[in-house]
């Protein structure tokens, strides 16, 4: 989902940027809170971090013969809500950029915008919905991360579309190529990923009992609240 | 839990593997990006578009395979540190004879 530098026309890049950069700025500022609130949770926080971090530097291989990488962003999103992994995606973002060659500072906000916003929003709103018709825990975790890391891929596709319409057949035309582009390779990724969520949210169940508590997010006092 | 883990893990590797598998049976395939195949289609669709703006620092190929692997081992540090830290803690609390759960 890295869109390389340069290859979004300056309006565009600019606008993806103003449009992410409050998100990042809220996102900084839940960060700090937190720290001051429940300093208990900082250490959840930097694993959450090291997830995306890890996860997002694989390329993995896909059943299409192409390869591609998870975000690893559902994880911290469903723990502590979508608004701290705007921050925290952005710093793999940052590294990725100016390290890797990979993505672009000039397209840094769109990427921003589809790995580290839609993404751990839609991982975040899936949970909940899970959680809310009292589904069990895990295959909600599942199919929340799986379906951040596809939307991820899906809005860079929109992003792509919106920026290069086909001459022929327009943005729709544009929009179906790149969805084809991504999402045949990123399927079977997406549900790797949601798979390794899933294992680490089972141990956090099993070992991390106080700070879950703390987040609100042990299984009962979910399930109390989607009781009331 | 453990068990359940350890399948959960099992079938993700299985996936990964069987990609590959699978995969190279594919005409022409040699598992190139999907970014890099998504900006070969923005030249398909226009041809005259220029990248206006290049890299701060591109990283030689062989330090760049170093990079990707700090970055990773930077995530897996953190996170192995923390479950073992938490798996630690979980026994203490075992251990101790006065523990009230």
């Amino acid at each position: 989902m890295h869109i390389t530098e340069g290859f979004l026309p300056p309006l565009h890049a600019a606008a993806w940027t103003a449009v992410s950069l409050p998100f990042v700025i809220a996102g900084a500022y839940r960060v700090n809170r937190l720290m001051r609130d429940q300093p208990q949770t900082k250490l959840l926080l930097a694993a959450s971090g090291a997830f995306a971090f890890v996860i997002s530097a694989l390329k993995l291989p896909s059943l299409t013969g192409s390869c591609s990488h998870a975000t690893g962003t559902g994880l911290g999103a469903i723990l502590f809500g979508p608004s701290v992994m705007a921050l925290l995606g952005t710093i793999v973002l940052v590294f990725q950029a100016l390290l890797l060659a990979h993505g672009g500072l000039t397209t840094l906000g769109a990427n921003v915008f589809a790995m580290a916003i839609v993404g751990p929003w839609v991982a975040y709103a899936v949970l909940r919905a899970g959680r809310g018709l009292r589904a069990p825990l895990a295959p909600s975790v599942f199919l929340a991360a799986m379906l951040g890391d596809l939307t991820t891929y899906l809005v860079t596709a929109g992003q792509l579309a919106l920026a290069f319409p086909d001459p022929a057949s327009g943005i729709a035309g544009s929009l179906i190529k790149f969805v084809g582009v991504f999402a045949p390779t990123q399927l079977p990724l997406a549900v790797v990923e949601g798979l390794l969520t899933v294992v680490v949210v089972n141990f956090l169940r099993q070992y991390s009992g106080d700070e879950l508590q703390v987040l609100k997010f042990s299984p009962e006092t979910l399930a109390a609240e989607a009781r009331s | 839990m453990k068990v359940r883990n350890g399948w959960l893990l099992l079938v993700a590797v299985v996936l990964v593997v069987g990609s590959v598998l699978v995969g190279s049976r594919r005409e022409g395939a040699e598992f190139a990006g999907a970014d890099g195949q998504a900006m070969e289609a923005v030249a398909t669709i226009q041809p005259d578009y220029q990248p206006w703006f290049g890299f701060v620092w591109e990283p030689p190929p062989e330090i760049a395979s170093g990079l990707f692997a700090l970055q990773a081992a930077l995530g897996a540090g953190i996170l192995g540190y923390y479950l073992g830290f938490k798996r630690g803690q979980a026994r203490d609390r075992r251990n101790r004879p006065d523990a009230g759960d």
